[in-house]
């Protein structure tokens, strides 16, 4: 990333650098709530599949999608906070597996999201606005009456709806994490007091 | 006659909730849920679940005191269910929803469509007899709530009428938003396809509605009890030698019917979801059979003869 942009001059030409990386990992977090499903990661099914499922949305139906939307800032803004974030979250469960958990990393992962959390919300947000006059514009996506199925859906109108329901799904994630970073460092603590 | 002592403890914090004493040996639970009731009114008995053990299952209403494995000082442990209502309420409450709400968009109420079609008529004929059939069909089952049905439970919890009628409702409205749009279009094979479609749907809920009068007949009025479905005289029950659930096949095939007479792709996915649903029902329903009766017919699958 930093040499694309160094390279370049400007981030603009960014996205054509990443994209297929991006794809393909956050496409393989699907995965991650296979393995909530099947038990042998005790997190919640329902709360990985609404994260993974916005990641792969925003890439695929929104992203990837409009392509006059891949120069926009906001993308940057949203790959920058996933990038840092799974930088730190992967490498808390690599070390947690090799149980030896440095601090650093566990404050890290359960303190970082308190920013990188609206951050990325707001790059998510900003491009799907983004998208929208060329989703009209296109009729991407949307089919209309008459047709010999009698049914009819409108791709501006559904994003619409994406980004009202985000109005109550993200406290609700925000204060999870919240809940559980009191939980995890507060445990922490009182260990420590103990040695 | 020895009288029993009933304690009542809490199932989570081992809390002594009530004690009863000079209880009469064969008292039932129902019994002892009222007496418990007496002394925690806000937990009507629906709502109480009595076990033996705080982790075990539920006892029945009609257990007998004295025939439970406990001593002459019964401990029972209680869980509250949350606020219950009836099947009943949640039944008329959820088929009479979509009844309304589709004749909302047959008659092209103002605010549904452009307003220069307000209150207009389909020029379709296939229209008229889609709202015929749907009506239809929410009608038999509004009057088998009310006549036919005999419920095992009384109640069931109180989120399950917003689930349900959300769902109903929902599905109902988005169905004949399409049907009784002004830019309709009738099915591709025309009068054939109509009347195929109108010969699977009557077949269908004749099927149901004579499924739902046999299972009637396995139990007396005010009983609970559980017997193996047999057909009877009535050629639409012979289903039962192939399925457990005919009921729900009959359903099924009636909500394909309607797609095929409607050609409409919210309806296909109605009634995908509501086979899902049935399915899931269906297999429980197989399970309990199998695990209750050893004498189960072999032949019959849950809901699709042979194959689910």
């Amino acid at each position: 990333m930093v040499r694309a942009s160094l390279a370049k001059g400007s981030y603009h030409s960014l996205y054509y650098s990443i994209e297929k990386p991006l794809k393909f990992f956050q496409t393989g977090a699907l995965l991650e709530i296979l393995h909530c499903a099947v038990g042998i990661v005790p997190s919640s099914v329902v709360l990985t599949t609404f994260q993974v499922m916005s990641r792969v949305f925003l890439i695929w139906a929104v992203t990837h999608s409009v392509k006059e939307v891949q120069s926009e800032d906001c993308v940057l803004l949203f790959v920058i906070a996933w990038t840092v974030t799974e930088i730190i979250r992967y490498s808390f469960y690599t070390f947690s597996l090799l149980n030896h958990l440095p601090y650093l990393i566990k404050w890290a992962r359960y303190t970082l999201f308190i920013v990188l959390y609206p951050m990325g919300v707001s790059g998510e947000l900003l491009t799907i606005y983004a998208a929208l006059p060329f989703v009209r514009q296109a009729g991407l996506y949307s089919i209309s009456l008459p047709n010999k199925y009698n049914f009819s859906f409108d791709y501006y109108t559904f994003l619409i709806l994406v980004m009202i329901s985000y109005i109550p799904l993200f406290p609700q994630l925000y204060f999870h994490m919240m809940h559980q970073r009191r939980k995890v460092l507060s445990h922490t603590e009182e260990h420590k007091k103990f040695e | 006659m020895k009288h029993y002592e009933v304690e009542i403890l809490d199932g989570k914090t081992r809390e002594k909730l009530c004690f009863l004493d000079k209880v009469e040996p064969h008292a039932t639970i129902a019994e002892i849920k009222n007496l418990f009731t007496k002394s925690h009114p806000q937990w009507y008995p629906a709502r109480q679940s009595l076990r033996l053990d705080p982790k075990g299952k539920s006892l029945k209403d009609e257990d007998v005191l004295q025939k439970l494995p406990v001593g002459t000082t019964a401990t029972l442990y209680f869980r509250d269910l949350g606020a219950q209502i009836s099947w009943v309420t949640v039944f008329l409450t959820e088929y009479a929803g979509p009844l309304f709400i589709y004749l909302l968009f047959y008659f092209r109420v103002p605010f549904i469509y452009g307003h220069k079609y307000d209150f207009t008529s389909s020029r379709h004929t296939v229209v008229h007899l889609a709202c015929i059939c749907h009506s239809f069909h929410y009608v038999k089952r509004l009057l088998e709530t009310i006549f036919v049905h005999r419920f095992s439970h009384g109640t069931m919890p109180l989120r399950n009428i917003f689930k349900n009628c959300t769902y109903y409702w929902g599905f109902a409205a988005w169905m004949a938003y399409y049907i009784n749009h002004p830019l309709y279009t009738p099915p591709t094979h025309g009068a054939q396809q109509v009347k195929l479609a109108l010969a699977i749907f009557v077949i269908c809920q004749l099927g149901n509605f004579s499924i739902h009068m046999a299972l009637r007949n396995l139990r007396p009025a005010g009983s609970k009890a559980r017997k193996i479905p047999f057909p009877t005289k009535n050629p639409f029950t012979w289903l039962f030698l192939l399925v457990s659930c005919p009921n729900y096949t009959y359903e099924v095939g009636s909500w394909i019917g309607f797609t095929i007479m409607t050609q409409c792709l919210p309806v296909a996915l109605f009634s995908l979801v509501g086979f899902i649903q049935m399915t899931i029902w269906a297999k429980g329903k197989h399970r309990s059979y199998l695990k209750e009766f050893h004498n189960y017919p072999p032949l019959r699958s849950p809901i699709v003869p042979f194959l689910l």
